[in-house]
């Protein structure tokens, strides 16, 4: 009974992470079509600015919450107004600047840090499941990206803001014919999705600790999540997670985590061929 | 012409002499020195493995120069950044070989770099220095190892480990072939000690997740923990396994635990109370450690990184380097590897090191050690732990042109 608990908690946490690191390359992918290779990156910031803060007597939820994204959001905005906007529509020059980027920023964080790990404590101890212990902050941790998706959900589908979000990605020159700047639009959305990474750095870093090359490990897995989820961004990336994440629980826990690893590639790769839309191809439309 | 007897001597007189001015003179071209070489990894990922084992290298070489060089020379360090880049190994080994004249190379610490260096100083006949811990196999002729095998911290931190913490261990270990030969070793010792192996798992270099190895350990309810994790990903265990509560309940043994600095980077609720096993640690508390840790601090100033198992290695290597070549009166590769056959003995900041002649590997004191807010305390020194000679099949006196990597069969 107590073990089914655990591996319970072991897949709710494995799609939790997985949907967490995705989400902010689903927003800026699904809604721009901008293939953002420094997405690793942003998420790695995310961490260090958690880590320096906690580190420098700030609140850890507060440096979690509010100081990873924030800064991540601010850093975003600065990528889209100096590298993103002038290359807006095409996907390839786009791909290689942001990989650019994403070299510069491993850079500038080992030349400004140093090139060792950083950490914080993970907060809130730990709760007794009959022979198990589970930490309390891994149990935390899937409830705020249950909460995540929920917003994004709703911001997208029930706000102002997402109602213009969605209708300048749709048509940008009929939006802007109505008055609304498309170029404001991404710039807002760029940074959301930015700040989204941030805060997945953030979560994260009292887990993983932090080094300048973290984002390669999130990267892939990042990828492979939102591109399988296909067009509905937020509920795309949602039910590939849910598929993606039980499946390397279940094989690490049963087989190798090195069979997890690679199940979760062959999976995805099968997803594709089946549905070469991603999952969300099935029923389309939702967001 | 006729050669008289006298004219005969006098002019043999005359062409000893302008040898022996030859002989004399030769110094005099090649300059007072020779030149030693140091590649290690000073940036870039593996800096933190590289970095202290340089300083300790440069520190031998000053103090050697400063007791009067060797065989009346002084040693010039010349120094290479591998950059934590394996293409740089072999280009760098090559220019210290050809371009720099070195007469022996220490560094290149991990596996792949040391694989890469290895051939070509065999070629250019450049003796190689190994001043890490390492998974154990090496034996060459042209290369010696001053740090442990992996056997020779596994074995006495497993036989400790299963007199003082139980029978039952659960092995989690980095999946390359270091932590594998490792797991070899468990088992064996836990067959050898009538214990039982409840799990063995390994882990890709990249994993932070870790959730599902914390449940499995759980569900196997091990008496202790043998880890062989290793590097800034996998530390996320430590800390997942303390947020996870069981850093209070199951104890942790590990060889490499604290060879990254772990000890200094993770908090003490992370790691308080592992333990680990190594020739050396800064803290060890003997007159020779608190003599070197004081001469060492002269010199580089207190605030230096934390000297670790492997960092030590550094400082070993040229001292029992050296020896080599006082016994063998020449800088020549030959006559070094040639004065190796007498065991070669030295005592340093981890006591006496025997470097054994069958397999050019040493000979040491291995210390089971704890750490407790971030500062290693002694449990128990195994003296004097030889090398493994792979059941007789590492013999460098007799078969001195293996060149292969040995694997454990035990």
């Amino acid at each position: 009974m107590d073990q089914t608990i655990v591996l319970l908690i072991a897949i709710a946490n494995n799609i939790a992470l997985l949907t967490l690191i995705s989400l902010g390359l689903a927003i800026i992918f699904g809604m721009m079509r901008v293939i953002n290779f420094a997405h690793g990156e942003f998420i790695m910031l995310g961490g260090y600015a958690t880590v320096l803060s906690a580190n420098h007597g700030i609140n850890l939820w507060i440096a979690m919450l509010v100081v990873a994204p924030l800064t991540v959001g601010l850093i975003g905005f600065v990528v889209e107004r100096l590298i993103i906007r002038p290359l807006y529509g095409q996907i390839i020059t786009t791909m290689l600047a942001t990989w650019g980027l994403s070299i510069f920023l491993i850079g500038a964080v080992t030349t400004i840090f140093g090139n060792t790990v950083l950490g914080v404590s993970a907060p809130l101890g730990n709760i007794t499941i009959g022979v198990y212990s589970v930490s309390i902050y891994q149990l935390v941790l899937i409830a705020i990206t249950a909460a995540l998706v929920g917003a994004c959900l709703f911001v997208l589908n029930r706000t102002r803001w997402g109602l213009i979000a969605r209708g300048t990605v749709q048509n940008p020159t009929m939006a802007s014919a109505i008055g609304i700047d498309p170029t404001r639009v991404y710039a807002m959305t760029f940074m959301a999705g930015a700040a989204l990474s941030g805060l997945a750095g953030g979560l994260l870093a009292p887990l993983s600790g932090v080094i300048p090359q973290m984002g390669a490990a999130y990267i892939a897995r990042a990828f492979v999540t939102v591109i399988s989820g296909g067009s509905a961004m937020v509920i795309g990336t949602l039910s590939a997670a849910g598929i993606l994440g039980p499946t390397v629980a279940i094989l690490s826990y049963a087989a190798t985590p090195v069979i997890g690893e690679a199940a979760l590639l062959l999976l995805a790769i099968g997803l594709l061929r089946v549905l070469p839309r991603g999952i969300s191809g099935l029923w389309q439309g939702g967001r | 012409m006729k050669l008289s007897r006298r004219k005969f001597l006098g002019s043999a007189a005359a062409g000893t002499a302008i040898a022996a001015a030859m002989a004399h003179s030769m110094p005099a071209i090649a300059g007072d020195t020779v030149a030693v070489g140091s590649l290690h990894d000073l940036t870039g990922s593996l800096d933190a493995f590289g970095v202290p084992s340089h300083m300790c290298m440069k520190f031998a070489i000053e103090e050697i120069n400063a007791a009067g060089g060797l065989l009346g020379k002084k040693i010039d360090l010349k120094t290479y950044d591998g950059q934590s880049d394996i293409k740089k190994f072999p280009q760098y080994a090559q220019q210290a070989a050809l371009n720099d004249k070195v007469v022996m190379l220490q560094g290149a610490i991990t596996g792949a770099s040391r694989e890469a260096t290895r051939p070509v100083l065999r070629r250019y006949k450049v003796p190689f220095v190994y001043g890490t811990i390492y998974e154990g196999g090496l034996c060459e002729d042209n290369a010696i190892s001053v740090n442990t095998g992996s056997d020779q911290q596994a074995v006495p931190l497993l036989e400790w480990s299963f007199r003082n913490l139980g029978k039952k261990v659960f092995y989690i270990g980095a999946d390359y072939n270091a932590p594998r030969n490792i797991g070899i070793w468990n088992n064996a010792i836990a067959k050898r000690e009538g214990g039982e192996t409840v799990g063995e798992e390994y882990y890709p270099l990249d994993v932070t997740d870790f959730s599902t190895a914390i449940s499995k350990i759980q569900a196997a309810k091990p008496d202790f923990l043998h880890s062989c994790l290793v590097g800034g990903p996998h530390m996320s265990f430590y800390r997942q396994w303390a947020a996870a509560g069981m850093l209070k309940k199951i104890p942790i043994v590990s060889v490499v635990f604290g060879g990254g600095q772990e000890h200094m980077i993770l908090t003490p609720e992370e790691s308080d109370g592992v333990i680990a096993a190594y020739n050396y640690f800064q803290e060890l508390d003997t007159p020779e450690n608190k003599a070197f840790i004081k001469r060492f601090e002269a010199s580089v100033g207190a605030d230096h990184p934390y000297i670790n198992g492997i960092a030590i290695g550094g400082y070993n290597g040229p001292m029992l380097w050296a020896e080599a070549v006082k016994k063998a009166g020449s800088f020549d590769r030959d006559d070094v590897m040639a004065a190796l056959a007498q065991n070669i003995e030295w005592t340093g900041p981890g006591g006496k090191m025997i470097l054994d002649g069958k397999t050019h590997s040493t000979q040491q004191d291995v210390r089971i050690i704890q750490v407790k807010n971030r500062v290693w305390s002694l449990l128990e020194t195994k003296s004097q732990i030889p090398p493994y000679d792979f059941n007789g099949r590492c013999n460098l006196l007799e078969n001195p042109k293996n060149v292969d990597i040995l694997n454990p069969q035990v």
